[in-house]
């Protein structure tokens, strides 16, 4: 069974750069690991230094157009299930998988029937599943992913971007994925606000995993849209990074 | 088993995905040509297990490398024919697919495989062991097959020599498929994939009749229901005919009880006014009576204009749906203008008279060649008068009913209200822009009874006593 892990967040808190961080230390040892970008602003490909084109959006759109030209006998499982695999970006030690574009207006609902069972199977050829998601968890109330192991909520030091954290707290409750457990990474910390967050997250009722601080090594990255998946080991990041991974059991 | 070939077999590796760091060789796919077809043919023809390659083995192919392949299997015996191929031609999937190591996607000249290393290195370095394990698969499994002869082939020149009469006879078969109607099977199948926007629906989808949603149709619901018989895709049994024109059978009325909880007993597939099927909040396209020409028109949700009866889809696709039995309205899927069936039991394509061009550009071809130019559009006619005019001037069987009326019920010409029995329909009378268009009041279920049509009426009741007739 893979381990399935979702980092959300609200936006601007680098939910995404904390993801690649995640995935290129597993990717170090010998996990196979699913990436999936969930974020409709798809920012998690570049990130990682990876070129994808297609996306399952755009394959449930295919199924959706094509549906009447199809021959009529055709197991349409079987095309979506192949359409999938070549969305799929094989990198070495990942593959990589975006969600893309919302639906479009007509009925999506025997679709996302075919891909919920598609992705249970596609699912178990994985050691970890690691999912960067939208704060409004679309994907998880339309059940493509059920039974999320760790939901990670990543926080930048504002009072507001805790406030999410406590909000996407209470959505999962509405939820019907099964999340066993939820945990906060504190993103951008600096000395003047370090105990601050810490106090807010204990005010909130939030267990607070890692705290990382700002990187001049990622800030320059993000200021020229290269990769963060190259970050040298010594990067202050990358470090907590590996003592989070250690505390999610990766 | 394991004994004779040098792989494991079993469903458990059904799903198995080889991913391109552990992948030694890649065969077919989008990146390359391929098709898997199997051919009945007569006893003398096949040699049993036989197995040719034409092309390059495993043991010949460089790791990391691409080639075509093309997987052609004959079958024999008494009670094999050609209409059995294309099931057994899907059993390759599934048969491959247990072997370890061995991946397996798609169908057709679609087929995708991918060989794993580690398969390679327990020595599986020819093709021969993979084709005589899915022939004694095919033998085992489906006992109608009596011999069993494959030819692989791995060299492109060959396979593009081949695959056209492949496709020739996948195209064959489509059209045979395409052939197959409601009388043709014994089980139509269900869908409860709405039930959670519309508790009632009664989903039922037959080979004249594709699910509202315009997703399932007839062999997709066979294929769910097969995997899984207690999915959201699951067999109605067809039971007796009732009335096979307006599509009612005994056990589609039962299984219309049980999915309604009771709201429903009775179900015509293919009737647009009495007991229509279920509409669920999904559909594709919703049909309307426009009882000032006695016509149907249809739009669909892509159309954002107004119908002539001045109403837009969203507001028909709120009345309609959640699963109701609305006499008047009906939702279906696009193909269903597709079927020799479409709405027969109330004069089919002869009672269509308006729908968007988007819409009508779209199934033009289908539609009967003498009807085509007689169906307005958003173009042709935007209101009643218009559409009215435009059915005149191109004389659409429509007029027919109009005479009926006009000759049937002249003096209820002038009643400012009036009320016309559930047999006949209200004559074409002028109706002023502004108006709101009447929804026709239909009696429960179209059983019997009155139709009342309210135009341009102003009523005041102080009391309406309505009493059952003894």
């Amino acid at each position: 069974m893979a381990k399935i892990i979702a980092v959300t967040g609200k936006g601007g808190t680098g939910k995404t750069a904390i993801t690649s961080l995640l995935i290129r230390y597993l990717t170090k040892g010998d996990k196979v690991v699913l990436a999936v970008d969930a974020d409709p602003d798809t920012n998690l490909p570049e990130t990682l230094g990876c070129e994808t084109s297609k996306t399952i959006g755009d394959i449930k759109e295919y199924m959706h157009d094509e549906r009447d030209n199809l021959p009529p006998d055709i197991n349409k499982e079987s095309v979506l299930e192949s359409k999938l695999y070549e969305i799929l970006e094989e990198m070495p030690g990942y593959d990589l998988l975006v969600m893309g574009r919302p639906e479009g207006s007509g009925c999506y609902c025997y679709v996302n029937n075919l891909l919920r069972g598609i992705m249970n199977k596609l699912v178990n050829n994985y050691d970890v599943l690691i999912i960067d998601a939208e704060a409004g968890l679309e994907h998880f109330s339309r059940k493509i992913f059920r039974n999320v192991d760790d939901l990670v909520v990543v926080t930048d030091g504002s009072r507001r971007g805790l406030r999410t954290a406590e909000r996407i707290r209470e959505l999962v409750g509405e939820l019907e994925t099964d999340i066993s457990n939820i945990y906060v990474i504190a993103n951008k910390v600096t000395d003047a606000n370090h105990e601050k967050i810490a106090g807010t997250a204990k005010e909130l009722g939030l267990e607070l995993i890692g705290m990382i601080p700002v990187d001049e090594m990622i800030v320059e990255r993000d200021l020229a849209g290269e990769p963060l998946f190259d970050l040298p080991d010594d990067s202050a990041a990358v470090q907590e990074i590996e003592k989070i991974a250690q505390k999610l059991g990766l | 088993m394991a004994d004779e070939f040098p792989f494991e077999i079993s469903p458990m590796f059904e799903g198995e995905r080889i991913r391109k760091d552990n992948m030694y060789v890649e065969l077919a796919g989008p990146k390359s040509k391929g098709f898997e077809l199997v051919r009945a043919a007569d006893m003398d023809d096949v040699v049993d297990d036989k197995f040719t390659l034409i092309g390059p083995d495993l043991a010949d192919m460089e790791e990391g490398s691409r080639y075509p392949i093309a997987m052609i299997y004959k079958i024999a015996g008494e009670l094999v024919e050609a209409d059995l191929e294309s099931i057994v031609e899907r059993r390759n999937h599934e048969f491959q697919n247990y072997i370890q190591g061995f991946m397996h996607l798609n169908q057709r000249d679609d087929v995708w495989l991918r060989v794993g290393k580690d398969a390679v290195k327990k020595g599986m370095t020819s093709f021969e062991p993979v084709a005589k394990a899915i022939m004694m698969l095919f033998k085992n499994e489906l006992p109608f097959i009596e011999k069993v002869e494959a030819v692989y082939i791995t060299d492109m020149a060959e396979i593009e020599k081949e695959i056209e009469n492949a496709k020739a006879v996948y195209k064959a078969r489509d059209e045979r498929t395409r052939d197959l109607h409601d009388e043709d099977v014994d089980t139509f199948y269900g869908c409860t994939l709405c039930a959670s926007f519309a508790p009632t629906n009664v989903c039922v989808v037959t080979p004249d009749r594709i699910s509202l949603c315009g997703a399932i149709n007839w062999f997709d619901g066979r294929a769910a229901a097969k995997v899984d018989p207690d999915g959201p895709q699951f067999a109605i049994p067809k039971g007796e005919v009732i009335d096979a024109e307006s599509g009612e059978y005994t056990g589609v009325n039962e299984a219309a009880k049980r999915l309604s909880s009771g709201e429903y007993d009775r179900i015509k597939l293919h009737s647009f006014f009495e007991y229509p099927h279920t509409s669920c909040g999904c559909f594709e396209v919703v049909g309307f009576y426009i009882p000032e020409v006695d016509g149907i028109g249809w739009v669909d949700r892509d159309f954002a204009g107004t119908a002539p009866n001045g109403l837009q889809f969203s507001t028909m696709a709120g009345q309609t749906g959640g699963g109701k039995q609305v006499v008047g309205f009906l939702g279906v899927g696009v193909n269903y203008f597709r079927s020799p069936k479409f709405i027969q039991a109330d004069g089919g394509w002869d009672r269509v008279v308006w729908m968007p061009k988007m819409l009508k550009d779209k199934i033009v071809n289908d539609m009967p060649e003498g009807i085509r130019d007689m169906v307005a559009t958003d173009e042709d006619a935007a209101d009643v008068e218009s559409l009215r005019n435009f059915l005149k001037e191109k004389n659409h069987p429509i007029l027919a009913r109009w005479v009926e009326e006009e000759e049937e019920a002249p003096e209820e010409e002038e009643a400012p209200a009036k009320a016309v029995p559930q047999a006949g329909f209200s004559a074409p009378q002028m109706m002023p822009s502004n108006f709101m268009p009447s929804m026709p009041m239909m009696s429960g279920g179209g059983s019997g009874g009155v139709r009342i049509i309210l135009k341009n009426a102003k009523v005041s009741i102080e009391k309406v006593i309505i009493k059952k007739q003894d």
